[in-house]
Order: C-alpha cells, then sequence, then structure tokens
C-alpha cells in the first residue's frame, strides 16, 4: 500500500481550493478533514498546514525571512535588507520576522528557508578560531 | 622580546584573515539515533557529502529522502540534540594525506592517535573516488615477495593485485598479512595496514611486532577499533585506500591490507538497517556487492604514461566454520584476482601457514613470478597435487609399487618444506635454492624431521658455495647451465658433508 505522505495532503488541498470562495471553500475543508482523520493523520495537522502555507508562498512568490541583530533595527535598515532578499531570491512579496539575540555580539542574521547568511561577530570569531587553529 | 614576537606574530595571523559573508545551507536535527541523524532542510545537498553539527562533529550524507537527509555521524553523537542546526560544507567527505603520515597510527579519519604529535597535511584526498580507467593500468608483471614459501611459489602475488585472504578465526590470516609487510622491507614498498573493528590490544600487539621488525619505517596503520561507531569501521577502508593513492600517484608501489572486510560488511549492515534500508539476503543491504567492488577496483597497477605506481590489496574474510558460500565470502572472492585459502585442520595438523594449496589461487600472479621460481614450483605443483590424490587412496593399503612410494615421500617433503613459522620470511632467491633441492630429489633420502636443519644449512652452504647461481637469479631472474652446475655440485658436496 502506498502511504500518503504530508506533502501529497497538503498540495492536494491546495489544488482542490485554489480559486474557490464561499461554501465551496467551506466545503472542500469539511471534505480534507475528513479525509485527514479517515487516514489517522489528524496527530499530523500542525505539520500539514506548515506544509500548506510552504505551498501557497512557492506558489504566491511569497519569501519568509528571519533576521536575527543584536539591537532592534531601524527602518533605514529594514528596507536594505527587504531590497536585498527581494532581489536575491526574485521574491515579489516578503515576510520579514525580527529577534533580538543578545549572544549574537554584533552584525545580523538573515534566515530564508534553509539558506543563512550569518555576519554576525559571533561566527566571525568562531571563524577566526578556525582559522588560527588550522594554520 | 619573545612575548613581542608572540603578539606581532598573531597580528599578522590574524591580518591574514579573510572573512567573506556568504549564504550557507542549514538545517535542522530531527531525530538521532545509534549514530545515526535525521535532518530536516539541507535542500540542494550532494551524496556524501560532509555536513558540520554545532558542537564541531562532522557527518557524511548517506539518505536523501523527500523532506528529509539522512546522516552518518563521525564521532561522538551524545552532545547532539534535537533541533541544533546543521551546515552544509559543500565539500565531499575527505581525508588529510601527507608523506609523514608513514610510520603512524591513524584513525578512520585520518587523524594521528598514536600520541606523536599532529601531521601537516600536504593535501586531503576524496574517499570515494572512481576506480582508475582502462586506459591509464597495465597488466601484473612484478611480484610482490611475501617471503612466505607457500605463497610465493605456488600462489604468487603480483603489484596490483587483489589476493584475498580467507579462512576461520585463529587460522592465522593476520600472520600472513603481517609476514607479507615485515618481507618489503628494502623492497620499495609503503605499506598500509586497516585495522576494520579489531580489539585495542591485538592492534598494539601488531604495531609493536611492526617496530620491533622496522617496518614502520614503510608502514601506515589506520585503525577503526570496535569500540568506536560502526561509521568509522565504514569508512577505514575508503581512507586507506585514499592514502595508499596518494603514494600511487607520486609512482609508488603500495601493499595495503584491509583486516577484515566482514566486520567492515557487518558494519555497513548495521547502518544500512539503522536508515531504514531494506535488507536483503543475510539482512546485507542490496548494495553491498557494490560496497566492496568499488573499494577493490581501486587497486590497480598503472602504466608508466600515467603516471606508474600500484595498490596492491590483501582483504582478509573470515568465514564461520570454513563456510566460503556465505554471501560475504563468495562476494569477495568473485571480486579478487584470486585467494588464499587458510583452514583449521591443517592448523591444528602443525601445517603452518595452514593454505590449502588445492583450494587456493592467483589467477593473474602467475606471469609476475620470476623465470627461475618458475621452473621450480611448476613441478613443485605437480608433486603436491598427486601427492594429495595418493594420500587417501594409501591410507587403505600398505602395499605400493616403488613408483607410488616414491611419490608419497616426495609428497610429504614437499608439504615439510612449505612449512614455515612466523616472522621468518625467507628470500626469493633461497626459496629458489630450496625448490630446486627438493624437485630435483636432492631431499628424497633425507629423513622428513630432519628436513627443516637440512634446508637451513644447505642454503647457507649454497650461499657460500653457489655464489655464480645466486647472482644470476637476483640479476637475471634465471639460471645459466654454468650455474645450475655450480648449484648441483654444492648441493652434492653440502650432503656428502652432513652425511657423515
Amino acid at each position: 500500500m502506498a502511504t500518503i505522505s504530508i506533502n501529497n495532503i497538503a498540495s492536494a488541498i491546495y489544488e482542490s481550493s485554489i480559486g474557490k470562495d464561499g461554501a465551496e471553500l467551506d466545503d472542500i475543508m469539511k471534505k480534507a478533514v475528513s479525509v485527514i482523520s479517515q487516514k489517522n493523520l489528524l496527530s499530523k495537522s500542525k505539520e500539514i498546514i506548515i506544509q500548506l502555507e510552504k505551498i501557497v508562498d512557492k506558489k504566491e512568490g511569497t519569501i519568509r525571512a528571519k533576521i536575527s541583530s543584536k539591537i532592534k533595527l531601524n527602518e533605514k535598515i529594514t528596507n536594505e535588507i527587504e531590497d536585498f532578499i527581494k532581489k536575491r531570491y526574485s521574491a515579489k512579496k516578503i515576510v520579514l520576522e525580527f529577534e533580538i539575540d543578545d549572544k549574537l555580539l554584533g552584525g545580523i542574521k538573515i534566515e530564508v528557508g534553509d539558506e543563512i547568511i550569518d555576519t554576525t561577530l559571533k561566527n566571525k570569531i568562531k571563524k577566526l578560531q578556525n582559522y588560527l587553529i588550522t594554520n | 622580546m619573545t612575548k613581542n614576537y608572540i603578539v606581532e606574530n598573531l597580528k599578522k595571523q590574524i591580518g591574514n584573515f579573510k572573512d567573506e559573508a556568504k549564504a550557507e545551507k542549514i538545517g535542522h536535527v530531527i531525530e538521532v539515533f545509534d549514530g545515526i541523524a535525521k535532518i530536516s532542510g539541507l535542500s540542494d545537498i550532494k551524496a556524501s557529502e560532509m555536513v558540520s553539527f554545532p558542537n564541531g562533529e562532522t557527518g557524511v550524507t548517506l539518505n536523501l529522502e523527500e523532506d528529509s537527509v539522512g546522516v552518518i555521524i563521525l564521532g561522538d553523537f551524545t552532545k547532539i540534540r534535537e533541533g541544533d542546526e546543521v551546515k552544509a560544507t559543500g565539500q565531499i567527505l575527505s581525508v588529510p594525506v601527507s608523506n609523514s603520515q608513514i610510520g603512524r597510527v591513524l584513525n578512520a579519519l585520518g587523524n594521528p592517535i598514536d600520541g606523536k604529535g599532529i601531521i601537516k597535511a600536504e593535501k586531503s584526498n576524496p574517499i570515494e573516488k572512481v576506480a582508475p580507467g582502462v586506459i591509464t593500468r597495465q597488466s601484473v608483471d612484478q611480484a610482490v615477495q611475501t617471503g612466505i614459501k607457500a605463497i610465493d611459489t605456488l600462489i604468487p602475488i603480483g603489484r596490483g593485485q587483489r589476493e584475498l585472504i580467507i579462512g576461520d578465526r585463529q587460522t592465522g590470516k593476520t600472520a600472513i598479512a603481517i609476514d607479507a609487510i615485515l618481507n618489503q622491507k628494502g623492497q620499495d614498498m609503503i605499506c598500509v595496514y586497516v585495522s576494520i573493528g579489531q580489539k585495542d590490544s591485538k592492534l598494539r600487539k601488531l604495531q609493536t611486532r611492526l617496530e620491533e621488525g622496522g617496518a614502520m619505517d614503510y608502514t601506515i596503520i589506520v585503525s577503526a577499533g570496535s569500540s568506536e561507531s560502526a561509521a568509522l569501521s565504514y569508512i577505514a577502508p575508503y581512507t586507506g585506500v585514499s592514502i595508499a593513492e596518494f603514494f600511487m600517484d607520486q609512482g609508488k608501489d603500495v601493499l595495503i591490507i584491509y583486516d577484515d572486510l566482514s566486520k567492515h560488511a557487518v558494519a555497513y549492515r548495521e547502518i544500512s538497517l539503522l536508515l531504514r534500508r531494506p535488507p536483503g539476503r543475510e539482512a546485507f543491504p542490496g548494495d553491498v556487492f557494490y560496497l566492496h567492488s568499488r573499494l577493490l577496483e581501486r587497486a590497480c597497477r598503472r602504466n608508466k604514461e600515467y603516471g606508474g605506481g600500484s595498490i596492491t590489496a590483501l582483504p582478509i574474510i573470515e568465514t564461520q566454520s570454513g563456510d566460503v558460500s556465505a554471501y560475504i565470502p563468495t562476494n569477495v572472492i568473485s571480486i579478487t584476482d584470486g585467494q588464499i585459502f587458510l583452514e583449521t585442520d591443517l592448523f591444528y595438523k602443525g601445517i603452518r601457514p595452514a593454505v590449502n594449496v588445492g583450494l587456493s589461487v592467483s589467477r593473474v600472479g602467475s606471469s609476475a613470478q620470476i623465470k627461475a621460481m618458475k621452473k621450480v614450483s611448476g613441478t613443485l605443483k605437480l608433486d603436491l597435487a598427486q601427492f594429495r590424490e595418493l594420500e587417501a587412496f594409501s591410507q587403505f593399503g600398505s602395499d605400493l609399487d616403488e613408483g607410488t612410494k616414491k611419490q608419497l615421500e616426495r609428497g610429504k617433503r614437499a608439504v615439510e618444506v612449505l612449512k614455515q613459522p612466523q616472522y621468518a620470511p625467507v628470500k626469493t632467491e633461497d626459496q629458489v635454492v630450496t625448490l630446486y633441492a627438493l624437485t630435483k630429489g636432492y631431499m628424497d633420502d633425507v629423513a622428513v624431521d630432519k628436513l627443516k636443519s637440512f634446508e637451513e644449512g644447505l642454503i647457507e652452504y649454497a650461499r657460500r658455495n653457489a655464489k655464480t647461481f645466486y647472482k644470476e637469479v637476483i640479476d637475471t631472474k634465471m639460471w645459466t647451465e654454468a650455474g645450475e652446475a655450480e648449484l648441483v655440485k654444492a648441493i652434492e658436496d653440502f650432503k656428502q658433508s652432513t652425511v657423515k
């Protein structure tokens, strides 16, 4: 028996609900939930939603980025970062999430999907340490 | 002043350091167990790419799945937690190689474990490499002198050959390998001994033995101990052969010993089952044949145009109660260019090395044998074959004709001559003299229990009194009529002197 992956379910929900609204959409949602419960996958509903979000983001060209820094960033820098991400990933829409982390010592860290651009002081010191050990 | 110097030096070093911000691929640990980690993310990662964990451990990707990556952890996995950030390095797993690795004991990652300080790597070689192609190769035509009479005469090994040593536990498999290493002194050979899943005490004993014999001057030991994780046992032989290739690339001849590939297969089975790959025969995964064939295919003899050099591989396989038809033994037998088959029965009969000359073969080695050796070993093979046939037959009755008796006596002496204690390699020239005397019938009237001392005496006498013969065999690999006459005279003279 072929197993149904979370990815399969999420993309099925997306495909069937695209361009629908109102009562029709409600109906589809009800059906989707009953399929999930039939397959005993209700416990995985959180993962399904995350996967669904990923699919929607991908189709709509939305990029979610997490930006960590030691201090709160001002508007100018935020805009610059936004422009940079838009250009790099050719994204239409960007959702930024900010995090303040004291341990970074300085600089910023940008996380997009499974890619990371780390320009923090902490990372640089670590690299320098590595360099001094190996040379 | 020294303080200033240190500070200045450090300043310079730091000045040289350049850092560029670049995008890195990361993933997160989903689960860790038994040296295996499942990681989410890490899109675009390659197979057998190195990943680094936050505590500095490295891992190697083996399974690339739809939404996760299966990684084997090389080292301590107890400090890795769920949710840890894992970075892709973009590099295929490679090991440091260097000329100064000679004489050292290394772990499966190529780092020294003998406490003699760090080794500065000259370069790093990927552990998985495609074996040299057809056009770069040359047929085997030069011998590896193991110094073991039974092997050099009957199952000769050539440089670039893959010869399997197979047998039950406690039949002297490692002993043959060690003797072969010890005999490489002054033969322009680098030896790599890969110990897979062996007891550390055994390794220590072996290292001491090699040091005593002066063999560590040209030997590298690569060890993945039995207390280390299966992942390290799995990569150790590839590490060994990568180091061997480094020396081959310099045009040198290398002898590599894998001790033993049964444990290697078991380690790979463990990893595969943990990664939930489907089990096949004897629960080994489907690609266990490829596991060994790609390793042993890297043994080769390269032609002059491509830099020369060779890797001779001596894989060792341990059988369970003589069962050579189990999965791994049949696989490796079919991959290699012949096998040296060791038997428990022979071992306890006192025939040591316990080589079963009937079942052992060398498919390419005979072309590497020197002409003089070929001449004397040809008749020896025949003598032994006839002896085995008659031996079983003669047990039924004592009424044997003169010819049969003679053959039986000859056979007994041949078996006796091929016996050899451990750590006592015999030079090729001496082997030729002994076998010449045996096959020409000069030993027929010497009592079997006196043969050992007769042989020793004869070699010593011949060395002094048949110098032309020796010179011819060493220089031209064959004797002339004059040399032969001199040897015959020496043998007869020696017999005269011992009889009285």
